[in-house]
């Protein structure tokens, strides 16, 4: 059993770094194809596998622990020459930051040893179902996307292969990263996963690609350097830096200065307040980049790191400002979705705001919370990969980013706007799993104590009403049907774009009906080797003590109702008439009116952006000072 | 499950609702019609209205309008069978936001200007009243410590008596949700200069019938919703209700239209105000 186990985490870790290898060096597109393909298999297999195991921890052995110190020293000196390279002084810094302390902790203090390296836990293993299922469905889908993206750029030679090193480097990354039990190497996979962000960022090679790759590589650096300062703690404190032995530990006021820089390193990772600029200068990326990062890998990491320690901190004033953090980044970045016109801002800041609703319910850090938390991160996965994936094909049909581009495509792409009408329904509307992630999420506020829920309670009220807004009027403008386009249009797709964009619907439509099965199954467990279970859930039903979530009953009379809803009006039918346009309809034109002047006009609307009543500018400055500012609060309540 | 009478109850009552609605509408226009020196049609004018709807020769907009619009009276009729059977207050909201989704996604794909801009305006109403709305119902299941409807009934304290100011609430969020001046942008029983009939304007015939008994159904919900601030006595907490349905008349034959602006400033700093203080209040005399 206990080799099963292991081979299975080689495995999930090993073989996405060799394919990554072999995609590097083994030129040609059907091998690729094929390595891609066969590694995805494989991967969602082990990690499905991982979920009949049960805990163990493992030390891989020697060679392993000096391979890690070895590649992270090359890799501290690499990202030193990135900052010298772009002359950043914030990669130089905090590369230095980094470098001279890992030494003196390693040569001088020989502080890095822990008996137990690894430790696979129901946790890990949520995790790397997420990472691996979603993961590899965006790299297969990344097989088509990327040969339409060369072809499009008119490249004279291919550089998928470093693509696909990276792409399949950062899944092995995120794997490792969530069995690491010593900070050491946790450190590791996480410097490695902002290797990887920073190298897929700027593989177009633009100016404005590297710029904001540099960005996303220093932001990420900070994450690194608080590490150390974590490390720092645990050895000088506890006498260990094994996340197990720490999180058991007397809570001291240094400790917690130690889990308030793990909290910082999360916020940089999972691009909260005052670090979310990254994430959206990311976007520069060829979209299978942001698929990833925003869906199942990068992000997560922070995410994964609050979950971690969330359980230790119960109670603590510092686990009450990661709420706020979360809590006011949520409600801030539904507010700006509402004026971005580029489809990935768009998304980006959704992605924002759905990790800062997850780190507020960790931060309440009650078992109610903690289990939504846990419910958004895995819905949210997939709901983000599948809308990433149909933007990227919108992206390449219509060779424009602007949502009022998008108008009216169902008549064009049917195909793919099915997917993302979808895909934006799973996002916020019932009865799909991130509305049951909120709906548990407010049932965990109202049971806290008034004086700290009462500001989260707005905050929600307002950033939940700002979400429906934004999707909701997004989704109302693709379904605007021009009457010239009446015509039924067949969309040609390659196949990795059908099976990736299938796929992940059918994951999210199932996973969403069937939503108490994995409360019971695979959430309560999670939560109950750090809690006392709150939620209740039968084939039927979710419970959490204050609501009742009807699962099964609320599928049932959906679908009933559109069934039925079909027969009606299919039966009742009708004749399609023009629109009314105030004035008279030109015969024969269904957009086009006679003017007074018995011109010809043609008749057009456009989506609400709200673009004078927000103002981005300030509301960034804003977003900006407030996360200092709490990250400064964070560190100051130790000592009170 | 086992058909016992509380099960009967809610079947009858869910069924019962659309004519409830009916009725009140009718109710609403000869209250109106009194108000401007009017005789008004008669008490069941309504259903006179949408039985003809539903007989006109169909005309469509386009393949996806009558279905949304059923929908909209389906996830109507939905979140009113949350009431009825007494289930939770929150997923009933979620319910209802899903059924105006389908309702402006019916205005937004005719392509009409005037049902576009209608459409982009019950967005903007939504943004006013349902940040609110739930703000009442987390108020509501603070003092009770439940979002189910059942418990909340059997809270032995009149909710009225605690929470007065979100009650004075619940008027703001019944006028916007009858689409009652000063808060009806959207579009309103009456044609509006600039906006025809707004969201409304390009539906017809059977799908025109489909959204007239889906907003009764919606404001007989929310009614039921009021009635709970007295829940020991339902006929108290009817009475309740319909001081609120005859205020919005009130309110309606007084005010005229606000912008879209002036309606969010309005609905937000009265709804959160209110209730923020009514909460601070109770949380002071250590009540919740």
């Amino acid at each position: 059993m206990a080799i099963y186990g292991q081979t299975l985490v080689a495995l999930t870790v090993g073989l996405p770094v060799v394919s990554g290898l072999a995609s590097l060096v083994l030129p040609g597109k059907t091998i690729r194809s094929v390595l891609v393909s066969v590694t995805a298999l494989v991967l969602i297999g082990s990690s499905v596998s991982l979920l009949g195991i049960s805990e163990f921890t493992y030390n891989p052995g020697h060679i392993y622990e000096t391979a890690v110190l070895v590649l992270d020293f090359a890799l501290l000196f690499y990202f030193l020459y990135v900052g010298m390279k772009s002359k950043s002084l914030p990669v130089i810094g905090l590369s230095l930051l980094q470098l001279v302390p890992v030494a003196y902790f390693e040569f001088v203090l020989h502080g890095v040893k822990v008996e137990n390296i690894l430790l696979v836990d129901r946790l890990s293993v949520f995790l790397v179902l997420i990472v691996n299922v979603v993961g590899s469905v965006v790299v297969v889908y990344a097989l088509s996307y990327m040969e339409e993206h060369e072809h499009h750029l008119q490249l004279k030679e291919s550089r998928q292969g470093r693509f696909f090193f990276f792409m399949l480097l950062l899944l092995g990354a995120m794997n490792g990263m969530v069995y690491s039990n010593s900070l050491y190497w946790l450190y590791f996979f996480w410097e490695i996963t902002s290797l990887c962000c920073y190298e897929l960022i700027r593989h177009d090679g633009t100016a404005e690609a590297n710029t904001n790759a540099v960005t996303a590589l220093w932001m990420a650096l900070i994450g690194g350097v608080a590490f150390i300062g974590t490390m720092f703690v645990g050895y000088y404190t506890v006498g260990s830096i094994a996340l197990t032995k720490i999180m058991t530990a007397q809570l001291t006021p240094i400790l917690l200065v130690g889990f308030a820089f793990l909290a910082l390193a999360a916020f940089s990772k999972s691009a909260q307040f005052p670090f979310h600029s990254w994430l959206l200068g990311a976007m520069v990326a060829p979209t299978p980049v942001s698929a990833l990062l925003h869906s199942s890998t990068m992000v997560n990491a922070g995410i994964y790191l609050i979950l971690r320690i969330a359980p230790a901190l119960k109670g603590t004033y510092l686990s009450l400002v990661i709420a706020a953090v979360g809590a006011v980044t949520f409600t801030l970045t539904a507010i700006l979705a509402i004026r971005q016109k580029v489809s990935k801002r768009v998304l980006a800041f959704s992605t924002i705001g759905n990790l800062g609703l997850i780190i507020m319910c960790a931060g309440i850090n009650t078992s109610l919370s903690y289990t939504a938390a846990v419910i958004l991160l895995f819905f949210h996965s997939i709901s983000k990969g599948l809308l990433f994936m149909g933007a990227g094909v919108v992206e390449n049909r219509i060779n424009s980013r602007n949502i009022e581009d998008w108008e009216g495509l169902i008549g064009k792409l049917p195909f793919t706007t099915t997917v993302m009408l979808v895909g934006m329904a799973t996002m916020f509307l019932p009865p799909f799993g991130m509305l049951l992630g909120k709906w548990v999420a407010v049932d965990a506020i109202i049971s806290t104590p008034l004086a700290f829920a009462l500001p989260i309670i707005i905050l929600i009220c307002i950033g939940s009403a700002a979400t429906t807004f934004f999707w909701g009027k997004w989704l109302g403008y693709l379904t605007v049907t021009p009457m010239t386009a009446q015509k039924q249009v067949k969309e040609t797709l390659p196949t990795p774009y059908r099976f990736a964009m299938m796929g992940l619907l059918a994951v999210s439509i199932v996973f969403s009906a069937g939503a108490p099965y994995i409360i019971n199954n695979f959430v309560n467990p999670l939560i109950g080797e750090a809690y006392k279970l709150s939620v209740t859930s039968t084939l039927m039903e979710v419970n959490t003590g204050i609501g009742s979530f009807l699962v099964g009953p609320f599928w049932i009379a959906t679908v009933a109702m559109v069934l039925l809803g079909v027969m009606i009006t299919k039966k009742k039918g009708g004749v399609i008439v023009p629109a009314y346009l105030g004035g008279e309809n030109v015969p024969e034109k269904p957009l086009m009116f006679f003017t007074t002047a018995d011109g010809e006009a043609e008749a057009s609307v456009s989506t609400v952006m709200l673009q004078s009543e927000i103002d981005e500018a300030s509301l960034n400055k804003f977003a900006v000072i407030i996360g200092v500012l709490l990250i400064i609060v964070m560190f100051l309540v130790e000592v009170i | 499950m086992a058909l016992n009478t509380s099960t009967i109850i809610s079947i009858v009552f869910l069924a019962a609702m659309p004519f409830l609605g009916g009725i009140l509408m009718g109710v609403d226009r000869r209250l109106t019609a009194r108000m401007q020196n009017r005789m008004g049609p008669p008490l069941i004018q309504p259903f006179y209205d949408v039985l003809k709807l539903w007989a006109k020769e169909p005309y469509i907009a386009n393949n996806i309008q009558p279905l949304m619009a059923f929908m909209y009276l389906g996830f109507a009729m939905l979140a009113a069978s949350f009431v009825a059977f007494q289930l939770d207050l929150l997923l009933m909201l979620f319910t209802t936001a899903l059924a105006d989704i389908c309702l402006i996604v019916a205005a937004f794909s005719a392509k009409s200007p005037y049902s576009y801009i209608g459409g982009r305006r019950e967005f903007l109403v939504m943004l006013s009243y349902e940040p609110v709305l739930l703000l009442v119902e987390i108020a509501i299941s603070l003092v009770t410590g439940t979002f189910i409807i059942k418990g909340i009934r059997a809270y032995e304290t009149p909710l009225l008596l605690l929470l007065p100011a979100a009650y004075v609430v619940m008027q703001v969020v019944l006028v916007v949700e009858m689409k009652k001046s000063p808060f009806d942008v959207s579009g309103s029983a009456h044609a509006h200069q600039e906006l025809v009939r707004g969201v409304y304007t390009e539906f017809s015939g059977y799908t025109m019938a489909l959204v007239e008994v889906g907003h009764w159904v919606k404001v007989v919900t929310m009614l039921a919703i009021v009635g709970l601030f007295w829940a020991p006595n339902p006929f108290i907490g009817t009475a309740l209700a319909l001081a609120l349905f005859v205020g919005a008349i009130l309110i309606d034959n007084v005010y005229p239209r606000l912008s879209w602006q002036r309606m969010l400033k309005t609905t937000w700093t009265i709804g959160f105000g209110l209730v923020i203080v009514n909460l601070l209040a109770l949380s002071f005399g250590g009540v919740i």
